[in-house]
């Protein structure tokens, strides 16, 4: 049974150390998907494998049943897989509106340059309004044409966020959304998220720390511990599960 | 929606740059080194897409010009091409041998990318000092050609004279200007802009870094191969010395002079670079050392250039004009 994502048996080796040691899971179905684990557990090195930016030793990635693991990532954006980034990246030159515009432009060669030369806006225009109703949507509307570089920490983290649904995604990685990012914004950003999910009803998948957070997130919870898959389910029924417990405290 | 202040600039620029030719028509060296200055500009508009959109820098484009002028030269020289096919034969020469740079190249990070242009300027100008039965080495190519005139009913058209050579540079540098615009203004402007400000952002939304970047970098050589091959037909020699390193770093120069990422300070920068030592020939020998403090004041207080300055400038004045208002 082939699902949205499915990664089986994924292993990667930095120099001596075995970061991800034969990894297995599947998301099914839509849905908010929370990745945690102790510190060491592979969670980083796997998100940079199924984004296109590490390429796995042995086993395989399949986004729809298509394989992508070793597929660059400008590709893999062309496919509809859209992440955010730890460190959270925007243009910082760039108005928030051209920074979620971007996201929609058209980025093969061939149409840019065709594109130059008809000098054609119809595609920008019409992509315009969708970007200011997702601007309004974090509430920065009124900063569309201000650089993004004015923003505040937490503002530039929901810009990359609608950058990203901005082009359509099939898949969304978030990776570790809440770090930085004050208590009182937490909560907006955990309803917008929650928000947005209803909308596109697409898979999400979330590498966090914050457990408070991911935990009333995530339907479902994918635990990584020591390169391997320790325990999957819903947050309840991982919460209590002996397993993850031994993993965290021991 | 009033006219933004770039546009303005580019209108005048245009008007003033098209009547040049009248308005000095008592003064040839004027306009001579406003011709000069126009062959600069050139190459410098090519170094604004790598260097002011791409964010990559090349300290090796004078040598893509010198492949771009070598070749129009000869084949205007020996073959007796029209210039215009000459032209465009010299600018496609010129971004063939950027790609054949570029392909193993831009996949180096960048200050290794900067000292591979470095060497490969350096290449170039090895080439064309010594491969004496093709560009006559040190002695370079004397007599080459100006274009054909030709005449519009009862109107001539010449380039042989100060002003006629000077109208057609201008037309040349007018054009790669408009070509200069429309990239930059264009879905690849943003896409080449998105790299200079995060390649790794940029690859996560789709583009395809590499080949922007090589595009970008063939764009650019072409570019330059036109202003050499300029060069060289004003000069009516090629000279390997027109193509060396020092004139690779002027480009630079002129490019963070004029104001780096603004669609007409390549223009005002090899303006400046090139005609304000001539006009500081008052200052006789010590002219090189007040265009040396002009160019560090500059670095020191407008590090985005002339255009820079300008733009900061007027916007300090607009804050001022609308306080104004609120307080009136």
């Amino acid at each position: 049974m082939s699902g949205i994502l499915d990664i089986s048996g994924v292993s990667k080796k930095f120099g001596g150390i075995q970061a991800v040691d034969g990894a297995s899971f599947s998301l099914g179905k839509p849905g908010i998907y929370g990745l945690i684990g102790p510190n060491g557990a592979g969670k980083t090195t796997m998100f940079d494998i199924i984004c296109g930016r590490q390429v796995p030793d042995a086993g395989e990635v399949r986004f729809h049943a298509q394989r992508i693991d070793g597929v660059k990532p400008y590709k893999l954006a062309r496919e509809g897989l859209a992440r955010t980034f730890q460190e959270c990246r925007v243009l910082p030159e760039e108005t928030c509106l051209n920074n979620v515009l971007f996201a929609a432009q058209d980025k093969r060669l061939g149409s840019e340059v065709l594109q130059a030369f008809t000098r054609s806006a119809t595609a920008r225009r019409s992509a315009e309004l969708e970007a200011r109703r997702l601007l309004k949507l974090i509430d920065i509307e009124r900063y569309a044409d201000d650089p993004a570089s004015a923003l505040s920490y937490g503002q530039r983290r929901l810009l990359e966020i609608v950058s990203c649904l901005m082009s359509k995604p099939r898949i969304l990685l978030l990776d570790e959304p809440a770090s930085g990012i004050n208590p009182t914004l937490l909560n907006t950003l955990h309803d917008f998220l929650v928000e947005i999910y209803e909308e596109t009803k697409i898979v999400f998948l979330i590498v966090e720390h914050n457990m408070e957070f991911i935990m009333s997130l995530a339907t479902e919870i994918v635990v990584m511990h020591q390169g391997r898959v320790l325990a999957q389910g819903a947050p309840e029924r991982i919460q209590s599960d002996k397993n993850v417990i031994d993993a965290y405290l021991g | 929606m009033k006219p933004s202040l770039p546009l303005i600039a580019a209108a005048t620029i245009l008007i003033f740059g098209a009547l040049a030719p009248v308005i000095f028509s008592g003064e040839p060296y004027v306009l001579y080194v406003l011709t000069l200055a126009l062959c600069y500009a050139i190459p410098v508009i090519g170094m604004n897409l790598l260097y002011g959109y791409t964010g990559l820098v090349s300290l090796g484009h004078m040598g893509f010009a010198g492949v771009g002028a070598y070749t129009t030269a000869l084949l205007m020289k020996s073959a007796g091409l029209p210039f215009v096919p000459a032209l465009l034969t010299g600018a496609a020469a010129a971004g063939f041998v950027g790609l054949l740079v570029g392909i193993p190249c831009l996949r180096l990070r960048s200050h290794f990318f900067i000292v591979v242009t470095l060497a490969v300027g350096m290449i170039l100008f090895t080439l064309f000092n010594n491969l004496d039965p093709i560009t006559g080495g040190a002695e370079g190519l004397p007599g080459i050609p100006r274009p054909q005139g030709f005449t519009l009913g009862s109107f001539v058209v010449e380039f042989r004279s100060v002003s006629g050579f000077y109208i057609l540079t201008f037309i040349i540098t007018a054009l790669v200007f408009g070509l200069q615009v429309l990239l930059v203004r264009s879905d690849f402007g943003r896409a080449l802009s998105s790299i200079r400000q995060d390649e790794t952002l940029a690859a996560a939304r789709g583009v395809n870094v590499f080949g922007h970047k090589l595009l970008a970098f063939v764009l650019s050589a072409a570019i330059a191969g036109v202003g050499g091959a300029m060069k060289v037909l004003f000069l009516r020699t090629a000279a390997p010395l027109s193509f060396e390193l020092q004139e690779s770093i002027n480009l630079i120069v002129m490019l963070i002079l004029g104001g780096a990422g603004y669609l007409i300070g390549p223009i005002v920068g090899a303006i400046t670079f090139v005609a304000l030592p001539e006009f500081l020939r008052a200052a006789a020998e010590m002219r090189l050392i007040f265009f040396g403090f002009t160019l560090l004041i500059v670095a020191r207080f407008a590090p985005r250039g002339i255009c820079g300055a300008v733009v900061a400038g007027t916007r300090i004045l607009s804050r001022k004009d609308k306080n104004l208002v609120r307080h009136s």
